[in-house]
């Protein structure tokens, strides 16, 4: 391997230091261009060195042996073993590793469940009471300014705070939209879902009309599922567009009460709007 | 990791059951690498402390846990003992001679990089790897010449085992810089007097 590197920035640490070119050298002529055997050429080169000089000797060699045999013959191999003596593989390092592991998976999972909980409190609190609910769950349009195609009024202290959940009318329209295409195939209405739906609507029978009214409203209200919020602009609502996002602030009731007042009939907008932030 | 530790782990699990030949053959394996790490720490007094330790080794060996990477572990470990005590009582420093003076032993400038290399004798190595701070020359003396991983020369050195790794590499370069510059006289300002 006559060829040398210029060790110019080839590859690994070592180049990244201005003094990679000599080392380079170095191993270059030794080991070729392998950055990893750099080392292993440097090492082998003084293990030989410092070895080579290394002359065997046997006065050495039977003191020590001598003091084996004194050990022996004293008992002292039978000795306890103490910590520092101990050199098997290294068990108490990985089992301080995994405790470490452990320990951090116990926060993560702790972090996770308590996510899950707030989820849970808040998918059950605006669902169950919002039932015909079709265009503003939120709690504070809700208290006051809201317009009578709300008759089931969410509770407003209950819901405050949970931004982010799909309104009640959304659910409703999704799953009008599912029961069309599922209806009379099978056990999907035995769901807890669809009994839902069925409850809201009045009974099962009842089901085709109230499906037709929600998506009839729908898509007078909202243009489409997944209206943004320049959409709900768009549509001529910018002041209630605007109060929803004060709201969705995280205001108290009180204040957002004011706010739907002066929202008025644009019920549908602020839903959406809050649902963004 | 080293050539002869399924060997020594075989000739140590004999000596520990009380086979005196096994012990010494356990001896003659380790002790080159242990009395080269003594040479960097204690100089000539190298012999001596060898064999103070290995009076300790022979008779604390029923203690010893582990297979051979463990004994040369275990045995630099008792072997560092002993020379500390010794620096100890002659209060003087483990490090060995001046760099100035490897500088005259080293090949001239005018030999080829090759010839720099392959002509080092003993006496120049250990003089080199004794002339870098001590922690770096411990580091690299434990892994290349007593043959230990990072995390058992770390445990004989009673550091992390990151920090020895990076006192090894460290040492490693300036070794690399020192020998590659007493041969390649193209090389720039860099000089062995620099590098130190």
């Amino acid at each position: 391997m006559g060829e040398q590197q210029n060790g110019g920035g080839t590859s690994g640490r070592r180049r990244a230091h201005p003094d990679g070119l000599v080392l380079g050298h170095v191993s270059g002529r030794a080991s070729g261009p392998n950055v990893a055997l750099d080392d292993a050429a440097l090492e082998a080169l003084l293990s030989a060195a410092v070895l080579r000089g290394h002359r065997a000797d046997a006065e050495g060699e039977q003191r020590a042996v001598a003091a084996f045999r004194a050990a022996r013959a004293a008992g002292a191999h039978r000795a306890r073993t103490r910590r520092r003596d101990d050199w098997r593989p290294r068990e108490p390092r990985r089992l301080a590793l995994s405790v470490k592991t452990t320990l951090s998976l116990f926060v993560a999972s702790l972090a996770l469940g308590g996510v899950a909980v707030a989820a849970i409190g808040s998918s059950g609190t605006s669902d169950a009471p919002d039932g015909g609910d079709k265009v503003r769950p939120t709690p504070s349009a809700g208290a006051s300014g809201r317009p009578a195609a709300d008759p089931s009024a969410a509770l407003p202290g209950a819901t405050a705070g949970k931004p982010g959940h799909p309104s009640t009318a959304q659910d409703a329209e999704a799953k009008c939209r599912a029961y069309d295409q599922v209806e009379g195939s099978g056990k999907a209405l035995d769901s807890t879902a669809w009994q839902r739906l069925v409850t809201l609507a009045g009974g099962e029978d009842k089901v085709a009309a109230y499906c037709a009214e929600q998506l009839a409203r729908a898509a007078k209200t909202v243009p489409t599922k997944k209206a943004d919020e320049g959409a709900a602009t768009g549509n001529g609502q910018g002041p209630s567009g605007k109060n929803a996002s004060g709201e969705g602030a995280g205001e108290g009731a009180g204040a957002g009460a004011g706010e739907g007042e002066s929202a008025g009939e644009g019920a549908g907008k602020p839903d959406k709007a809050e649902k963004k932030d | 990791m080293h050539a002869h530790d399924g060997e020594l782990s075989a000739a140590v699990a004999r000596a520990q059951e009380g086979d005196e030949a096994a012990f010494a053959v356990a001896y003659r394996l380790v002790q080159p690498g242990l009395l080269g790490y003594l040479r960097g720490l204690v100089g000539d007094d190298a012999e001596d402390v060898a064999s103070d330790a290995w009076l300790e080794i022979a008779r604390d060996l029923g203690r010893f846990k582990g297979d051979g990477a463990g004994f040369r572990g275990w045995t630099a470990t008792i072997a560092r003992h002993r020379a500390l005590d010794h620096l100890r009582r002659q209060k003087v420093r483990p490090r060995a001679s001046a760099l100035e003076s490897d500088v005259l032993d080293l090949p001239g400038p005018n030999s080829t990089h090759d010839q720099a290399l392959e002509s080092i004798s003993t006496e120049s190595a250990l003089e080199l790897i004794g002339g870098l701070p001590r922690d770096q020359a411990e580091a690299v003396l434990l892994r290349v010449v007593v043959g230990l991983d990072g995390p058992a020369a770390a445990r004989v050195l009673g550091k992390r085992p990151g920090a020895v790794r990076t006192a090894a590499y460290r040492g490693l370069k300036r070794l690399a810089q020192q020998l590659g510059g007493a041969g390649v006289t193209d090389d720039g300002p860099r000089t062995l007097g620099e590098s130190k």
